[in-house]
């Protein structure tokens, strides 16, 4: 027992070893198939890496909006005042206004349309006779929170497995909306997260001599949604949908009244000769005309003699197959509250890292570091020239970049091209304390007594203790401040020092003395 | 096995005012570059991509290194700002000083010229300013606490100070070397200023404290943290200077930059630790603490 008490430094290093090579190599640990949220695992290991080290697509980007805290509006119904902001502002529609209630009996009025400033907001309030406290930019924590929801569930429905989407909010109060996609293309994911995908169903009837245009069916209006379908047979692609059974009827009297129900159906002409046509229904995605289509005479007259609200099923049409899959998606996932800011003239940014290259970096990455290893040991061998010391400083460093490894494969934490770089940096920092070390004990002759070796590696560690807490200190701004790839970096860094100077240096003080005192 | 030993210095053959020029001078003409750039410039060192805005592509062009870079000239509109080739490879890194056009566009004139898109990265120009007050408020904050944790751990203000003095040079002078060699302020830069800060005090706290804390005479004591204190940088100096060399050959910027200013700030550390903070030590120990 004497050799474990006298050692258990050692064996406590052992301990944590084995269990970080647990971490890494079991099959027992793995997270759940590839599906941890954007990771992909890598091979042998169970360590995940993050996009620079297996490609995919990565957006950051503020939400477009302007918030107006505190209105008041005693009485009035939301959808008015809604209706109200929105006739006070250039290009902005109802769907763009979102009021709030909060708590205290006001409410915030937040407007998603680009170009929109809080100074416009607060004059739009104005005008239509509403009081308010403030206004900023940015929009409200559930229009985020909202928004994350809906994107998870875009990219989800689109099958872009392992996608995750969050908020990151940087100490200066900004806050950011953060999308990562492994192994997808850029421009896919900019498509499908750039559309508000609000998706509605006009009708194009004629009236009073010219045409008229009404809204029939929106975004909630339909109970299930279908899968895209090819068409074929004469058919085009499209979205088989079911109708809410509450809105069925009313759809079926909108669809008689304007004519689209007519005896033996419509033909839609709306494409090419929109002044000379039967009504129309209008697909419209975003404000945009996807698809004009008429009815069938079977569907018509089902409408026509009430029957179709008894078993409301009904197809949107459109042009191409992709079309009806981003009809789909749309329609599944919901409409983005507030779109993000990215393009030209956007505030984010966005990186894409082909697979391939991804595994280039991860080969080339691991080459460098361990070349930067070989470099540290040759240094530690000629200064020392004894084995005896040398040798176990390169192991101990060592097994603190392993014992992180583990630590990042049991947490699930991907590992970048920054995570690496604070690997090499950790095994910088971890020989300098453990030259500290030796160089102290083995000062001024032998170290023949253990009473004489704990002093000297007590002294010692009052110089590794500060050194320590300094590179905590100089690493802490960047692990909280939210600079993009860096934060991998001083957040490895920290942990490095502290596993160090908690576990492998003591250890390895424990080394140095079962070698040198016996 | 053939140890090399950290070669004894004779100081006394040196004087306090001798020993601390050097360091100061050179801390000097770095101070005075960092003005000049900013005099003529308007920022103390070149912002790259991250802090402008702007856009990176990494495309493989397969043909021969003249004619790839005619056809990349050709290829872009706008041309790229910067071409540069990794290493022998067929790989070029562009970079792009607007994000006018956008990324998605400058990736899709990149494929129809039959490129290999490898990697893409943009960033807006607002996002970058944001992103630069970040990174300045980051290294202030990091020089400021390491400067109060010294103060605490020593307790008296020449040799505090004089570890502050050798860590702020280790950044200026850096910064000032960026500048003479056309290196722009990154990510990758920002975390390597960073981290100077906690490698370079390091030698720094060894030396305060062999000489205030010890037994022994000051040169004894001196030469014994040297000792120490030489290995250590070399080994950090040894494992910076291998990555920054792998890293460009492997075209890995953010490994590169890292490595390479990290390679200039212990160099720099070497330089003031054993010649300005000695120097201030020894005319604390021997002038400053009689009277």
């Amino acid at each position: 027992m004497g050799v474990v008490r006298e050692n258990w430094r050692i064996f406590l290093l052992l301990v944590i070893l084995f269990g970080s090579l647990f971490a890494l190599f079991s099959p027992t640990m793995a997270q759940e198939g590839t599906d941890a949220p954007g990771l992909a695992s890598g091979g042998a290991t169970n360590l995940q890496y993050g996009l620079q080290l297996s490609g995919g697509t990565r957006i950051r980007a503020p939400l477009v909006g302007v918030t107006a805290e505190g209105v008041e509006f005693d009485g009035t119904q939301a959808p008015e005042v809604e209706r109200d902001v929105a006739d006070q502002l250039a290009d902005v529609t109802v769907a763009d206004v979102i009021v709030r209630p909060q708590a205290q009996g006001t409410s915030t009025v937040e407007v998603t349309a680009d170009g929109v400033t809080p100074e416009e907001l607060g004059s739009a309030l104005d005008a239509a006779g509403y009081t308010y406290e403030s206004t900023r930019e940015g929009v409200t924590e559930e229009t985020r929170s909202q928004t994350i929801d809906i994107l998870s569930n875009k990219i989800n429905e689109a099958g872009l497995s392992g996608g995750t989407v969050q908020q990151i909010q940087t100490p200066t109060g900004g806050n950011f909306i953060l999308i990562e996609v492994p192994d997808a293309n850029r421009q896919r994911v900019v498509d499908l997260v750039n559309q508000r995908g609000t998706v509605r169903v006009d009708a194009y009837y004629p009236a009073d001599g010219g045409y008229e245009q009404r809204t029939v069916l929106e975004q909630d209006d339909f109970q299930s949604i279908g899968n895209a379908q090819q068409g074929g047979e004469g058919q085009l692609p499209n979205v088989p949908v079911v109708v809410r059974e509450s809105v069925a009827p009313e759809f079926q009297q909108q669809m008689v009244d304007t004519g689209v129900a007519s005896q033996g159906g419509s033909r839609c002409r709306y494409g090419s000769t929109p002044n000379n046509t039967d009504p129309c229904l209008l697909l419209i995605v975003d404000g945009e005309v996807v698809n004009s289509f008429g009815m069938s005479p079977g569907l018509a007259s089902g409408m026509r003699s009430g029957d179709w609200a008894q078993d409301p099923r009904f197809i949107l049409q459109t042009q191409n197959f992709s079309e009806s899959r981003e009809v789909a998606i749309n329609l599944r996932a919901g409409a983005l509250p507030a779109s993000l800011d990215i393009g030209p003239d956007g505030e984010g940014t966005s990186s894409f890292i082909a697979p391939s290259q991804g595994a280039q970096f991860r080969t080339d990455s691991l080459l460098t570091g361990i070349i930067a290893v070989f470099a540290v040991a040759g240094v530690v061998f000629l200064r020392y020239g004894e084995v005896e010391v040398a040798l176990p400083m390169i192991v101990t460093a060592l097994s603190e970049v392993v014992i992180l490894l583990g630590f990042a494969a049991g947490i699930g934490y991907p590992l970048d091209l920054s995570v690496i770089a604070g690997f090499i940096a950790v095994i910088g920092t971890g020989v300098d304390d453990l030259i500290i070390i030796a160089d102290e004990v083995m000062a001024e002759g032998d170290v023949n007594s253990r009473r004489v070796f704990q002093s000297r590696f007590k002294k010692a560690f009052w110089v590794i203790g500060a050194a320590a807490a300094t590179t905590i200190i100089a690493m802490s701004p960047l692990a909280v401040l939210s600079l993009g790839d860096l934060q991998g970096f001083a957040i490895f860094t920290i942990l490095g020092v502290v596993v160090g100077v908690l576990l492998t240096r003591p250890a390895y003080g424990d080394i140095l003395r079962a070698l040198l005192t016996r | 096995m053939v140890a090399f030993e950290v070669p004894e210095i004779d100081y006394t053959r040196y004087t306090n005012r001798q020993l601390a020029a050097v360091p100061l001078a050179v801390l000097a003409v770095a101070l005075l570059i960092i003005a000049g750039w900013y005099v003529a410039t308007g920022a103390p060192v070149d912002p790259g991509l991250d802090f402008t805005g702007g856009a990176e592509l990494r495309v493989a062009v397969d043909a021969p290194d003249g004619q790839a870079r005619e056809r990349i000239q050709q290829t872009f509109d706008p041309s790229p700002a910067t071409v540069r080739q990794v290493s022998n490879s067929d790989t070029y890194i562009l970079t792009f000083q607007t994000d006018e056009v956008g990324i998605a566009a400058l990736e899709e004139q990149a494929r129809a010229a039959g490129f290999t898109v490898e990697s893409s990265y943009s960033v807006s120009a607002s996002f970058g300013s944001r992103t630069q007050l970040q990174a300045l408020l980051g290294v202030a904050i990091a020089f400021l606490g390491m400067s109060a944790l010294v103060f605490l751990m020593f307790r008296t203000f020449v040799p505090s100070i004089a570890v502050v003095i050798s860590a702020f040079s280790d950044i200026v002078i850096p910064v000032a070397l960026m500048n003479v060699l056309g290196i722009e302020l990154t990510l990758g830069t920002v975390a390597a200023l960073l981290m100077i800060i906690g490698y370079s005090v390091d030698s720094d706290i060894l030396l305060n404290n062999h000489i205030l804390r010890r037994s022994g005479g000051f040169y004894e004591s001196t030469h014994r943290a040297m000792r120490t204190g030489v290995t250590m940088t070399l080994t950090s100096l040894a494992a910076m200077a291998v990555m920054a060399a792998v890293a460009t050959v492997f075209g890995i910027q953010l490994l590169a930059s890292i490595g390479l200013i990290l390679v200039f700030g212990l160099a720099t550390d070497l330089m003031n630790t054993y010649m300005l903070n000695l120097s201030l030590l020894r005319w604390y120990k021997y002038e400053g603490v009689s009277n």
